[in-house]
């Protein structure tokens, strides 16, 4: 009967007043002409109040004259009467369209990323990988295929055994399966030497093939023999014999760096003027809201993301991103000569270490300061190292 | 189809007294439910605020506590209190409310 009443609902139907002497002929008219009446009720001698469909009212008059009836409609119920208030109402279609607009075109484009399965170092050469395709968030799902991506990604990423690319709902997830770098071959067939790789002092030698040319305590010039890749067996009669040498040359190493004391700082100086740019941002896209162009020549400036967080834990990419950016002035400071030493010590370290290879560690750091030819002191900063120099060299024929 | 087959018995019936017509022999014949074959009302009460009748010639008096009802058998009164009709088609009624008697007038 719930279902009945859906259905007259979605339909629509009214409830209409017969007055008259023959309710009972109009009725058997109205039967007679498919006209499908319900819950009729007799209220006096004259009149009944019954339900009828849109389409049986409009068939109704008939019906109506040949029974000498009048027929009123005390009510009108159900859907397309409902729908019909709206009907009239511009702003109100308009903003259904639009909502439906935003609704489909939010559901068929990309929110989010999620990369799983690989270090974290690779994460933006994949996404190297899928900006060159425009690929990101705000992509349409329909144009992407998963396979093509998951193919170029294997194509193009190094050290990648597996891909797997999916779109399920609104995100794309990329699985990423590492594969482990072959190991390099060491043919043992051929002949190879170990050289000094730099300067240094030998701390300590450790030889698993081939033969030691030093000993430890001993200093070595950059490309000399270390450890030959020729073999020599203790009994002179057998001669020597071809091997890839291996070892580690572990070295006293020392890197130094000499600077000209300078008495005059150039200091960085926040003026205390500040700008602030607003921007709304949607997926990748940016777009200004508030503040114009920058108004100073050189800032310093510190970005804050608002994002609108969804729930269960969702960060939705929609929100502001706020750009405080402050003035600053560059300024000449008059040191005096211990803060121009330590300040000049520090840059001087600061060099030393990006030149230092990463494997060696420092021992000892050693601080000179001596006078130049015109006056101008110098102040030299050596860092000891210890580290392996042992590099290798196919042995030539001698 | 059945109003059809019975204009075409009924010619030949006419001012006979209601007995079995050829229809109705056929049906009981071939053991056919008589509702199906002839035009014989069929009347279903469902507890006792619903009856529906089936194969209906139309209705003669509408009144809250008494509705009549003409059928190829004769007339079908129905009394009792707060009648209305749930629903109305071509071929059946369904009567509701509290229902105390349902007669065949002769």
């Amino acid at each position: 009967m719930f279902l009945v009443h859906l259905w007259n609902y979605i339909r629509g139907y009214v409830i209409i007043i017969v007055d008259g002497r023959s309710i009972e002929r109009f009725i058997n008219i109205c039967s007679k002409r498919q006209i499908l009446l319900w819950d009729i009720v007799r209220l006096d001698a004259a009149s009944a109040e019954m339900k009828a469909s849109i389409r049986g009212f409009r068939l109704m008059r008939p019906a109506a004259k040949k029974s000498g009836c009048r027929v009123h409609i005390k009510k009108k119920c159900g859907l397309p009467f409902f729908l019909y208030r709206f009907k009239r109402r511009k702003g109100f279609k308009v903003g259904l369209v639009i909502f439906s607009a935003i609704l489909m075109l939010s559901v068929s484009i990309i929110w989010d990323i999620e990369i799983t399965g690989c270090e974290p170092e690779k994460i933006p050469e994949i996404m190297s990988v899928l900006n060159a395709d425009n690929i990101g968030r705000g992509s349409f799902k329909l144009k992407l295929d998963p396979k093509i991506i998951a193919k170029k990604i294997a194509l193009n990423v190094e050290q990648v055994a597996w891909v797997g690319v999916e779109i399920k709902g609104v995100k794309l997830f990329i699985t990423i399966k590492d594969s482990i770098e072959p190991p390099v071959l060491i043919k043992n067939d051929e002949a190879f030497n170990i050289v000094a790789e730099r300067d240094g002092l030998v701390k300590k030698v450790e030889v698993y093939a081939g033969t030691p040319r030093i000993k430890e305590g001993e200093t070595v010039k950059k490309g000399q023999l270390l450890v030959s890749g020729k073999l020599e067996s203790k009994n002179p009669e057998f001669g020597t014999r071809d091997v890839h040498a291996l070892g580690k040359i572990i070295a006293r190493t020392w890197y130094e760096e000499s600077m000209p004391v300078s008495m005059v700082y150039t200091q960085k100086l926040k003026t205390g003027r500040t700008h602030k740019t607003v921007y709304f941002r949607f997926l990748d896209r940016r777009f200004k809201i508030s503040g114009g162009d920058l108004p100073f020549e050189m800032y310093e400036t510190v970005t804050e993301e608002k994002m609108i967080s969804g729930p269960f834990g969702l960060r939705l990419p929609i929100g502001l991103i706020v750009e405080n950016s402050s003035e600053i002035v560059e300024k000449q400071v008059e040191l005096t000569l211990d803060e121009a030493i330590d300040v000049t010590i520090e840059t001087a370290r600061e060099k030393l270490r990006k030149r230092i290879p990463a494997d060696s560690t420092v021992v000892d750091e050693m601080i000179k300061q001596y006078e130049g030819d015109n006056g101008t002191i110098y102040i030299q900063v050596v860092y000891e190292c210890e580290e392996d120099i042992a590099g290798l060299e196919p042995a030539t024929e001698k | 189809m059945k109003r059809g087959i019975y204009r075409i018995k009924g010619a030949g019936n006419k001012g006979k007294e209601p007995g079995e017509s050829l229809g109705e022999r056929l049906a009981r014949l071939f053991e056919i439910p008589g509702e199906v074959c002839g035009n014989r009302p069929k009347v279903t009460a469902i507890g006792r605020g619903e009856v529906l009748i089936e194969n209906f010639k139309g209705i003669m008096d509408f009144q809250s506590n008494m509705i009549r009802i003409n059928t190829n058998n004769g007339i079908i009164k129905v009394t009792g209190e707060g009648l209305n009709i749930r629903e109305i088609t071509n071929e059946e009624i369904i009567i509701g409310g509290k229902i105390s008697n349902i007669d065949y007038d002769a």
